[in-house]
């Protein structure tokens, strides 16, 4: 129950935060395409099923999933994201922690629902936007030029962010379920998953 | 330019400076306050053995600065955009980046541990902050190899391979997984050997502390900060 995490279980941690975070800053890339910016957490929620799947594999005591969450949003808080991603990283992570703790770890079930979840730390990230809505439109306006905001402006509002959030959870678990396929298909034969 | 002008800074002081300067990234600052801001990455790249990249940098920001300034009010359409991306990226990023490469590469991950261990943050943190550190190079490196590799079988990184972008991720991510199951173990097999797992207090060949330069930079960081802060401040209060 309340076993502690090993050096071991730290590592894993690590290792697979980084697959993560190198994969959200490559596909944020795509974010200077001005409607692909909005889209961001859906691409993060389609892309990160695979490595989050092999990580539930390596996890079976309650609290990684958690550290993980806060581990990238340190990284997300050192990179130019604001301080809002720690919170809602962790949080969302929690959650997903708690979920999996109720499928013991190795519920299929209770993973896709806890991918999909978890992802939706990523909306950490955009949430700021959502916020301050205001301020951050005027900055972009000076830095990124009146075209950028004009496309951009009517996609920030309240409606929007609540659809984006479900179509996260929805892609997040779809993206779970082919990375459990994806996991039959190389890893168990490799011997690793 | 001789060696002795070289420094090295506490972890420490590298992670506030770099939290320091992404507090600020999302909004714009004067010019002569984000001028300092900017300065302290180049400084420390300079004096440490990272001259060319701290050159490169310097020169990336002050063309971007150019752009935004001169060139963009003007600018429409798709060169706009270019422009935009290019200088928006530049502008914004490359500071961190610049501070985030710094700090990457210039702290050992035993300095590391060092610091922080010395700043009592508990051990669930540290260790995997430090792989993150230790892995993140290795990933693009790693992405580079198996690049490689792909082109050797004819399947590069390009418009044929682009349209067929499931099997590209496909082919990206399973290596890249499977090495990093590997280094996994391989990483906790060696901590082990070094006794990570003892959950003892840990001595420490090197010692970490400030110096001055140390307090010089965070002063500096610190006084920017202030500024901005003061004005970001006032502007709310004006609004």
């Amino acid at each position: 129950m309340s076993e502690r995490l090993n050096v071991k279980d730290l590592i894993t941690v690590g290792i697979f935060s980084v697959i993560i975070i190198v994969l959200i800053f490559i596909f944020g890339m795509l974010g200077y395409i001005p409607i692909l910016m909005i889209a961001l957490p859906i691409l993060a929620a389609l892309i990160c099923g695979i490595p989050f799947m092999l990580f539930l594999t390596r996890v079976n005591k309650f609290g990684m999933v958690t550290l993980m969450g806060l581990i990238l949003g340190i990284v997300m808080f050192l990179s130019g994201h604001t301080w809002v991603p720690i919170l809602v990283f962790t949080l969302c992570a929690f959650i997903a922690d708690c979920i999996l703790k109720m499928g013991d770890y190795s519920s299929v079930k209770n993973s896709i629902v806890a991918h999909g979840v978890f992802i939706l730390g990523v909306m950490g990230n955009m949430l700021p936007f959502f916020i301050m809505r205001d301020f951050y439109l005027n900055g972009l306006r000076s830095s990124m030029g009146a075209d950028y905001v004009n496309v951009i402006s009517p996609f920030i509002n309240t409606p929007v962010l609540i659809v984006l959030i479900i179509l996260t959870f929805i892609v997040g678990m779809a993206s779970a379920y082919v990375g459990k396929i994806v996991l039959k298909k190389h890893f168990e034969k490799a011997g690793i998953a | 330019m001789g060696l002795g002008l070289n420094f090295t800074l506490d972890p420490k002081t590298k992670i506030i400076i770099l939290a320091i300067l992404s507090f600020m990234v999302f909004n714009d600052v004067s010019l002569y306050i984000s001028g300092i801001l900017v300065l302290i990455p180049f400084i420390c790249l300079f004096f440490s053995n990272h001259k060319k990249s701290a050159i490169i940098y310097i020169i990336a920001y002050i063309a971007a600065k150019y752009v935004q300034i001169y060139i963009l009010p003007t600018a429409t359409g798709l060169l706009a955009i270019i422009l935009i991306t290019f200088s928006y990226t530049a502008s914004r990023m490359l500071p961190i980046i610049m501070m985030g490469y710094y700090t990457i590469t210039t702290t050992k991950v035993s300095e590391f541990i060092a610091s922080m261990e010395k700043s009592n943050i508990p051990k669930d943190i540290i260790i995997p902050v430090s792989v993150v550190f230790r892995y993140i190079p290795s990933v693009f490196e790693e992405i580079k190899l198996i690049t490689n590799a792909m082109k050797m079988r004819g399947f590069g990184l390009n418009i044929k391979s682009l349209k067929n972008p499931l099997k590209l991720i496909e082919f990206y991510m399973i290596p890249i997984l499977i090495s990093a199951v590997k280094t996994a173990d391989e990483l906790s097999a060696a901590s082990l050997t070094r006794g990570l797992s003892n959950p003892e207090k840990r001595t420490h060949l090197l010692e970490v502390k400030f110096t001055r330069m140390d307090y010089v930079l965070l002063a500096l960081t610190i006084i920017g900060f202030g500024i901005y802060a003061f004005n970001f401040l006032r502007g709310v209060a004006i609004a």
